[in-house]
C-alpha cells in the first residue's frame, strides 16, 4: 500500500518535470511581477521621502506666534552641546524683536561638527531652538556648513505641523555650491 | 524608369555583386548595432522583473545608456595580463565574433520583394545554400573556439576553467541542437533554410508536429548561447566572469557582441525551423512576422534568464547525455516511423 502511494507521487513528479511545471509556474510569478508598481524611488530628481516629525536634520529657531524671536540667548545649548559647535552671543535688547530684553546677537552652528543629537533642542528653555526635517546639506565650500541665525529663522520647507512619513513630488535645486530638494507638499503618497 | 533587361550583361553580373555586397554590409551593420537595443532590452526586463525601474537616468526613460556603455568601452584601457599568451589573447574574440556574422551569410528573413520603379526582384538572404541548416550548426560551432582559446590565453584559473568548462558544454549540447534539427530537416525533405520555411506554409508549423524536438532545440539552444540557467562557461558565482575575466574594453566588446548575436541567431533559428519563419496572417508584412517571433524568443531567453537559477556543472552535464540525447533520438525515429 505504501509502496503504491509512493509510485504515485513519482509518476506525478516525473509527470511534472516532463512538462515543465515547476518552471513554468516561476515563469508565471516573473511575468506578473513585470508588471507591478516600482518599489524604486526616484529621489531627488522627482520624489522625495519626508521623514515624521521626530526626525533630527537642520536646526531652526522658531518665533512666537506675534512673529517674536523665542530665543533669549541663554546658552544653554551651546553648553550642552557635546561638540561644542554651537556659539551664542547674547545682547541686551530693547525693541521688542524679542520676547524678553535678551535676544542673540549673533547664534552660528557649524554643521560640520554636529552630529544631530538634539541635546540642544532639549536644553532649550523656551522651545525657541527645534531640528527640522530638511537634510540634504551636501555643499562644495566649507563656508555654507556655517549656518547664521537669520538663515535658521527663515521659514522651514516642511511646516512643524506637517505630519510626514510620505513620499511627494520633489525637484533637485542646484544653488551655488550646495544643492536643496524643494518638495511639493501637495501631493502625497503613502510608501507602499 | 530603368530598363534593366536591356542592358549589358556584363553590367548586370557588376550590379548583382553590388547587390550582393550591400545586402552583406547591411545586414552587418544591423547586426553590430544590435546589442545596442538588445541590452537595453535586457536590462528593462531585468529591473521590472525584480520590481525595480532599469536604468533611467541617461536620457528618457534611460534610452541613451546603451550608448553611454559603447562611448565607455571604446574608451576604457586595453588591458593585456603580462603573462598571457598575446597573439592567442588578441585573437580570441575575432574567433569568437567572425563565425556568428558568418552564419547569417544564409539566414534568410523573408521571400523575395520587388523594389517599385526599377521591377528589381530583390531576395531576402544573402544566399540560399542547399546545405543551410548544417552550415549554420557548423559554423557556429566555430565561435566556441574563440572561448576556449580566450579562457587558455588569460593564463589565469578562472579564464581557463570558463574555457574548458565551454568546450565540454558546447560539445555535449551541439549533439541534442542537431539532433533536434535532424528531425525538421526529415520533416521538410530539404537542408536548405528557404524550404524548411516554405514547408511550414499555411500554419504547417513545426511547432506542431515537433514538439518535443522544439523543447530540445530550445534548452539546448540556451545552453549554446552560454545564458542562464546553463552559463557555466562565465558563472558568476564560481568563476567571477569566466573565460572573460581578463579581458577589458573592446576586446571584451566584442565576447559581448557575439553572445547577444549568438543569441539572435538561436532565436531566428528557432523561428526558420518551428515557427514558420515569416508565416503567418496576412494583414502584416512577413518581414514584421519574422521580426516579432524572433523578439518573443529574445524575450523568453531574458525571462528565462531572470527566472531560473544556474545549474550545477554535473546536473548540466547529465542533462545534455542523459535526457536530451536520447529523448532527441528517439525523436527522430518517432518522426521517422510517422513519415514511412
Amino acid at each position: 500500500m505504501s509502496n503504491n502511494s509512493k509510485c504515485n507521487i513519482s509518476i506525478k513528479n516525473i509527470l511534472k518535470k516532463v512538462f515543465f511545471i515547476d518552471l513554468v509556474q516561476g515563469l508565471i510569478v516573473t511575468f506578473g511581477y513585470t508588471f507591478t508598481k516600482t518599489i524604486t524611488m526616484r529621489y531627488p530628481d522627482e520624489e522625495t521621502w519626508i521623514p515624521y516629525k521626530r526626525f533630527r536634520g537642520l536646526h531652526t529657531l522658531n518665533r512666537n506666534k506675534e512673529g517674536k524671536e523665542l530665543c533669549v540667548g541663554c546658552e544653554l545649548c551651546a553648553k550642552s552641546c557635546p561638540t561644542q559647535c554651537i556659539t551664542v552671543i547674547p545682547m541686551e535688547d530693547k525693541t521688542g524683536k524679542g520676547i524678553a530684553d535678551r535676544v542673540a546677537a549673533r547664534w552660528e552652528i557649524n554643521l560640520l561638527r554636529c552630529m544631530f543629537c538634539g541635546l540642544c533642542e532639549d536644553a532649550c528653555p523656551t522651545d525657541a531652538l527645534k531640528l527640522g526635517r530638511q537634510y540634504e546639506l551636501a555643499s562644495t565650500g566649507m563656508q555654507r556648513q556655517l549656518r547664521s541665525k537669520e538663515e535658521l529663522l527663515a521659514p522651514q520647507q516642511i511646516p512643524a505641523d506637517f505630519e510626514g512619513g510620505v513620499i511627494v513630488k520633489a525637484r533637485l535645486e542646484r544653488d551655488g555650491d550646495g544643492v536643496s530638494v524643494k518638495p511639493d507638499l501637495s501631493t502625497q503618497k503613502r510608501w507602499w | 524608369m530603368l530598363e534593366l533587361y536591356n542592358m549589358n550583361p556584363i553590367l548586370i553580373s557588376v550590379l548583382e555583386v553590388l547587390l550582393i555586397c550591400v545586402k552583406v554590409v547591411v545586414v552587418s551593420l544591423i547586426l553590430f548595432m544590435l546589442p545596442l537595443p538588445l541590452t537595453y532590452m535586457e536590462r528593462k526586463v531585468a529591473g521590472h522583473i525584480q520590481v525595480r525601474l532599469g536604468p533611467f537616468r541617461t536620457g528618457p526613460h534611460g534610452i541613451l545608456q546603451p550608448f553611454a556603455d559603447m562611448v565607455k568601452l571604446f574608451f576604457k584601457e586595453d588591458i593585456i595580463p603580462s603573462k598571457a599568451d598575446k597573439f592567442l589573447f588578441r585573437i580570441a574574440p575575432v574567433i569568437s565574433m567572425v563565425p556568428v556574422f558568418a552564419v547569417y551569410a544564409t539566414v534568410p528573413f523573408g521571400e523575395s520583394i520587388t523594389i517599385p520603379y526599377i521591377n528589381k526582384e530583390i531576395t531576402l538572404y544573402i544566399s540560399d545554400m542547399n546545405v543551410g541548416i548544417l552550415y549554420v550548426l557548423a559554423i557556429a560551432g566555430i565561435s566556441v573556439y574563440g572561448m576556449i582559446i580566450g579562457g587558455w590565453a588569460s593564463n589565469s584559473k578562472y579564464p581557463m576553467l570558463g574555457g574548458l568548462r565551454s568546450s565540454a558544454q558546447m560539445i555535449s549540447y551541439e549533439l541534442a541542437l542537431s539532433f533536434a534539427c535532424v528531425g525538421v530537416v526529415m520533416m521538410a525533405n530539404s537542408l536548405s533554410l528557404m524550404d524548411i520555411v516554405r514547408a511550414q506554409y499555411d500554419w504547417h508549423w513545426n511547432i506542431i508536429y515537433q514538439p518535443v524536438g522544439f523543447f530540445i532545440f530550445l534548452i539546448a539552444g540556451i545552453a549554446e548561447i552560454n545564458r542562464i540557467p546553463f552559463d557555466m562557461p562565465e558563472d558568476e558565482g564560481t568563476l567571477g566572469a569566466g573565460y572573460h575575466a581578463e579581458y577589458s574594453a573592446m576586446r571584451f566588446a566584442f565576447f559581448m557582441l557575439t553572445e547577444y548575436v549568438a543569441m539572435v541567431t538561436i532565436s531566428t533559428l528557432g523561428v526558420l525551423l518551428f515557427f514558420g519563419g515569416w508565416d503567418g496572417p496576412s494583414f502584416l508584412p512577413g518581414i514584421v512576422w519574422f521580426v516579432l517571433k524572433v523578439i518573443f524568443f529574445i524575450y523568453l531567453f531574458m525571462w528565462t534568464r531572470f527566472t531560473f537559477p544556474r545549474y550545477r556543472f554535473d546536473q548540466l552535464m547529465t542533462i545534455g547525455w542523459k535526457i536530451l540525447l536520447p529523448v532527441s533520438l528517439l525523436n527522430i525515429l518517432i518522426t521517422g516511423l510517422m513519415i514511412l
